[in-house]
């Protein structure tokens, strides 16, 4: 199987902050994979770093193939992604908005068309499709996020924290939704909440002040440790 | 899909937020004001219309000066919003390279000004025909320059909105350029009878200047021991000087934006 994303030797320093530390990774095609962490492990910097929105400082990534930091463009072409809490324009509707990622993702015309009405009613906003996005909660928003990475139906999907700000019945639609996306994409998913990554993803990844501390599957860490969040506690550190 | 293709999309969708937002016709609204406010308060105040057609032509076209200072308002956050705002976590993880977005961003933005800057010479076109009889050919020379005064103060608002942190710093940091560096700078190099072309603020007198007309009104006005040469204007001059702006902030805006990460 080939591998769908490569982490190597991935250095990250914040002027004098090290958020990645040689951090190495692979993720084969289909598979799906937790990145795990306290908070400022370095989650969001690999991420962003995948997403062509920080420039590592030194080692590199692979999409596909296709070295991010050379040919971020290209590399991107594969990837939906939700990066943090990410914002939309406020005087825009979801409609227009997703026809803009869209239309530069190469979609157009009927197939945009219909695929917006789709992906809209999937997270149960299609009666919301028309209004100005300045008039949406918190957890619309993050719908509105969660749809605009399936939009083009990428192979690869990079999501991080993708249930933040959504109520439960939201978080187990977005869940259900990711379930569904398994079985045709690689998900590489970062997550605080660990009964959501039992259930979406088949390996984890934890890391912690930027170092990759253990990378196993599921099963096997339950095995190792007696469940996911004895192994999370054990292997890493309480203090940020 | 190729650059273009993206380029023109990007530039729609930017100009789409700018048709939706107020300031577009908040800035409108103020041109419109500043015109008005010119013809009905100088018969309000008993003062006549000035004889010469140019003169009154210099008047007016001070609210299109003001109009291309109302690209400030458009480009303050068109960079530094996207990262202060968040939504360039959506925009930068698209596969659109950042040049091609500041390109369609800056196009959107210039299209809006030239929108006001329309209506601007709009008013002062019907004004002048409906008061004097006549459209003197220089405010199409007027026009062209406030084109060009427009572009280059939307390229320093672009090159100040790639390297703030808000769009808000971005706006006061233009303005402060604009009206109190260059043009402080002007007053003393005016006053030492030195040249000043190079200044942006000067350049952009030269929108009214070349009335002359309007020219004649002011040196008759001027006084407090002003050198003769103070308002002598080298269009050329003043157009390759905000030429000059436009091309180089506008580089440079494409060059710190590529760089900025989306931390």
């Amino acid at each position: 199987m080939r591998e769908a994303i490569v982490i190597e030797n991935l250095t990250k320093n914040y002027g004098g902050f090290l958020a990645l530390d040689n951090l190495s990774l692979k993720i084969k095609e289909n598979e799906d994979i937790a990145l795990l962490g306290p908070n400022g492990a370095g989650k969001t910097t690999a991420i962003k770093i995948l997403c062509g929105l920080l420039r590592p400082s030194s080692g590199t990534a692979y999409i596909e193939g296709i070295n991010v930091v050379e040919k971020r463009e290209l590399a991107l072409s594969k990837v939906g992604a939700i990066v943090e809490t990410p914002e939309f324009y406020p005087y825009l509707t979801p409609e227009e908005i997703l026809s803009y990622l869209g239309r530069l993702r190469g979609m157009r015309g009927h197939r945009l068309k219909s695929r917006i009405k789709e992906v809209i009613k999937l997270v149960r906003l299609d009666g919301w499709a028309k209004v100005k996005i300045e008039k949406f909660s918190r957890g619309m928003k993050q719908r509105l996020a969660v749809v605009q990475a399936l939009l083009h139906d990428p192979p690869i999907l990079i999501l991080d924290e993708p249930a933040l700000g959504l109520d439960p019945r939201g978080m187990m639609e977005v869940r259900k939704i990711f379930k569904e996306a398994r079985k045709e994409k690689t998900i590489f998913y970062a997550s605080h909440l660990l009964t959501e990554v039992e259930q979406v993803c088949d390996k984890v990844a934890i890391i912690d002040h930027g170092r990759l501390r253990v990378y196993d599957s599921v099963a096997s860490l339950k095995r190792k440790y007696g469940s996911l969040e004895r192994a999370y506690l054990e292997l890493t550190e309480a203090a940020i | 899909m190729s650059e273009f293709e993206k380029l023109k999309i990007i530039t729609k969708y930017e100009f789409l937020k700018h048709l939706r937002r107020k300031r577009l016709y908040a800035v409108m609204g103020i041109v419109v004001v500043v015109v008005l406010s010119i013809l009905i308060g100088l018969p309000a105040f008993g003062v006549s219309y000035p004889d010469e057609v140019t003169a009154m032509a210099g008047m007016l076209s001070v609210s299109a000066t003001f109009a291309s200072i109302g690209a400030v308002f458009f480009a303050g956050d068109a960079i530094a919003g996207e990262f202060e705002r968040k939504t360039g976590y959506i925009l930068f993880a698209t596969p659109v390279r950042r040049t091609t977005l500041v390109i369609g961003k800056y196009l959107a933005c210039y299209v809006a000004v030239v929108l006001i800057v329309l209506l601007g010479y709009g008013i002062v076109c019907v004004s002048l025909l409906g008061i004097y009889g006549q459209i003197p050919i220089e405010v199409g020379t007027s026009f062209v320059l406030c084109l060009l005064f427009a572009g280059s103060v939307l390229s320093l608002t672009f090159f100040f909105s790639s390297i703030s942190k808000g769009a808000m710093g971005a706006t006061v940091m233009t303005l402060a350029f604009i009206m109190l560096i260059s043009g402080t700078l002007d007053g003393v190099l005016m006053m030492a009878d030195q040249p000043s072309w190079f200044l942006l603020s000067r350049a952009g007198d030269a929108i009214i200047m070349v009335y002359p007309g309007f020219k004649a009104m002011m040196t008759a006005g001027m006084g407090m021991g002003m050198p003769a040469g103070a308002l002598e204007y080298d269009i050329g001059l003043c157009a390759a000087a905000m030429a000059a702006y436009l091309v180089a902030c506008f580089f440079l805006s494409i060059f710190f934006t590529r760089r900025r990460e989306m931390l």
